[in-house]
């Protein structure tokens, strides 16, 4: 299947001040997590995938076209949920989810009962012929989802969806949207600034800082992209022995309690961490490639 | 013996979509309704529909007389139609106060913008629906009535002869209806593009009709100046307009000013609005 966004040194500025500079990954289907601090592009970079503003430099491709200037065929199979909450509160979520599948182009007796289908899916269907301005925060995150999948849009930018939700509400809304992209076929880039969130829910992530891509790719390559080696032993004193060991051949490494980190080729690490702790005469608890965090590669990355 | 359907699941849509101008149609439909206060309490129907009715009135009282009492009623009783806006002026710049503000500023302050322009329709397309909607809106007070009372007329019989006679009074309407309309959109759009506040618009909207008024004429009437300057007066620039389309002349005072300058300033108008408001919208990132 075809990518779904690409981007390759994706510049954009405003006058003088550079919002984006070198932006470059690529987005296959499934769900993705745009990830990035506040105030770091996350918003202009959306904005550029809608095709509602202009790329300064480099390239960039939505379900295959440039949406700057193929923007109207984009926004068509695109779904959107924005992150406020303050949706029109005398409308009902019905006719507001009607009103969105008939701007997607969905003709209005099938944008009618779709609207109906998708409040149903999302666990609104006995509240959709409530008022918005009547419904709590999970309703209308649940209401703005609605909206983003009832014209079967081959894609969905879902921005903070967990926002404002309590922990219940939050892992109902990730099973929702793992519902949406598993069972419903509708690939998701879920921009958010919460790295466990991107990390429970996504398959792989394109993480944003300085207006410069910091790291993209599948979520296991991008964990598994530390090409370290964690070395866990039974006792502190057994892990000072190796570490020892570990400085007399001269491989880097960092000792934190009965774990240590050994820096390298994880090939070569893997070997010499056995061998040292043969030598040593003391038994491994645990000899693994080091797994990261998300929280850990954007730290790594960032700094 | 019958089954039931619980869960539909999820269907694939493989359709045809509309693309660009049908959002463009469903954006002005759905504007109508929401100023209408379609699918809205009881409380948001109030305004449109009592204004709506205020401007209908008398044009139905006049047909009611004209068919129920031709002969009393006599051969003058009935307003020409340029005279009729008199009856509609008050009610137009009420409903174009209220009607653009709710459907400009509402969308920016609920980020109803951002669901738009994430949907086929860009900047140009969205503000171009939403004028089509706020001048249909105003058409249905400023060519709706004269309609009307062009049936009593007949009733009468002094309306208009024959087909020519019709298209032309019915050209007329239109036109002297389109005028009042695209007037008020372009100076109440211009108003709720500047802010977010569905209240202050629509205040601001009412006070520069009635300042640009007051402003005119005392300028007019207390300076040397060319009686020209009347042509800031926002409230009876496009009515005046619309009396000499009728082949009349609706205030004395307006009588040097050159039917051409009144469309010059008119289309001026319409066209500023258009910039300003552009530019409001132009560089507006979309919000989260």
């Amino acid at each position: 299947m075809d990518s779904l966004v690409t981007a390759a040194a994706v510049a954009k500025s405003y006058g003088s001040f550079m919002a984006l500079s070198d932006v470059t990954f690529t987005i296959e289907p499934g769900i993705t997590g745009l990830l990035g601090a506040n105030g770091t592009g996350k918003t202009t970079l959306l904005g550029m995938m809608l095709g509602l503003h202009q790329i300064s430099g480099g390239e960039l491709k939505v379900l295959g076209v440039d949406p700057y200037t193929e923007g109207h065929l984009i926004r068509a199979r695109m779904g959107y949920a924005p992150e406020h909450h303050t949706l029109p509160g005398d409308i009902r979520a019905a006719d507001f989810v009607h009103h969105v599948a008939e701007l997607h182009g969905l003709p209005p007796r099938e944008a009618k009962t779709r609207a109906s289908d998708a409040l149903w899916l999302v666990g609104l269907g006995e509240e959709r012929f409530r008022p918005m301005g009547t419904m709590s925060t999970g309703q209308r995150q649940r209401v703005k989802l609605a909206q983003a999948i009832a014209h079967d849009p081959a894609v969905v930018l879902l921005d903070e969806p967990t926002d404002g939700l309590d922990p219940e509400q939050r892992d109902e809304m990730l099973r929702l949207i793992r519902t949406v992209a598993t069972s419903f076929g509708i690939s998701v880039i879920l921009s958010s600034h919460l790295l466990d969130e991107v990390e429970r829910v996504c398959d792989a992530a394109v993480i944003i800082g300085e207006g410069r891509t910091l790291a993209a790719g599948s979520l296991d390559a991008l964990r598994g992209s530390g090409a370290d080696v964690v070395l866990e032993l039974d006792s502190a004193s057994e892990a000072q022995v190796v570490a020892g060991h570990l400085t007399q051949k001269g491989l880097n490494h960092q000792l934190d309690g009965r774990k240590i980190v050994v820096r390298g080729d994880d090939e070569t690490a893997f070997d010499i961490a056995r061998d040292v702790c043969v030598a040593a005469g003391v038994s491994i608890h645990r000899l693994s490639r080091r797994r990261l965090s998300l929280e850990d590669v954007f730290l790594e990355r960032a700094s | 013996m019958t089954a039931e359907i619980f869960d539909r699941g999820y269907r694939q849509y493989g359709g045809e979509r509309s693309g660009v101008p049908g959002a463009v149609k469903t954006l002005v439909k759905y504007s109508i309704r929401r100023s209408l206060g379609l699918g809205r309490s009881a409380r948001f129907k109030i305004i449109p529909v009592a204004i709506i009715l205020f401007s209908f009135v008398p044009a139905i009282v006049f047909v009611g007389l004209a068919a129920l009492l031709p002969d009393e009623i006599g051969d003058n009783f009935l307003p020409s139609y340029a005279e009729y806006y008199g009856f509609i002026t008050t009610t137009l710049y009420l409903f174009a106060a209220f009607i653009a503000p709710d459907l400009l500023c509402t969308d920016r302050r609920t980020g109803m913008l951002g669901v738009y322009l994430a949907s086929p329709l860009d900047r140009r397309s969205y503000l171009g629906a939403k004028a089509i909607s706020v001048a249909i809106m105003l058409g249905i007070v400023t060519i709706g009535p004269p309609l009307f009372l062009m049936i009593a007329l007949v009733l009468e019989g002094s309306g208009p002869e024959g087909v020519d006679g019709f298209f032309k009074v019915g050209g007329q309407i239109i036109l002297g209806g389109l005028v009042l309309a695209i007037v008020y959109t372009a100076v109440s759009f211009a108003v709720s593009a500047a802010t977010d506040r569905v209240g202050t618009a629509i205040a601001a909207t009412l006070g520069l009709l009635v300042g640009s008024s007051v402003l005119a004429n005392v300028v007019v009437n207390t300076t040397d100046v060319t009686n020209n300057v009347l042509m800031l007066d926002l409230l009876q620039l496009p009515t005046e307009l619309a009396f000499r389309i009728h082949g009349e002349i609706g205030n004395e005072e307006w009588l040097s000013i050159s039917t051409t300058n009144l469309w010059l300033a008119c289309i001026g108008i319409a066209i500023a609005s258009a910039l300003w408001v552009w530019s409001r919208y132009g560089p507006l990132l979309v919000r989260r």
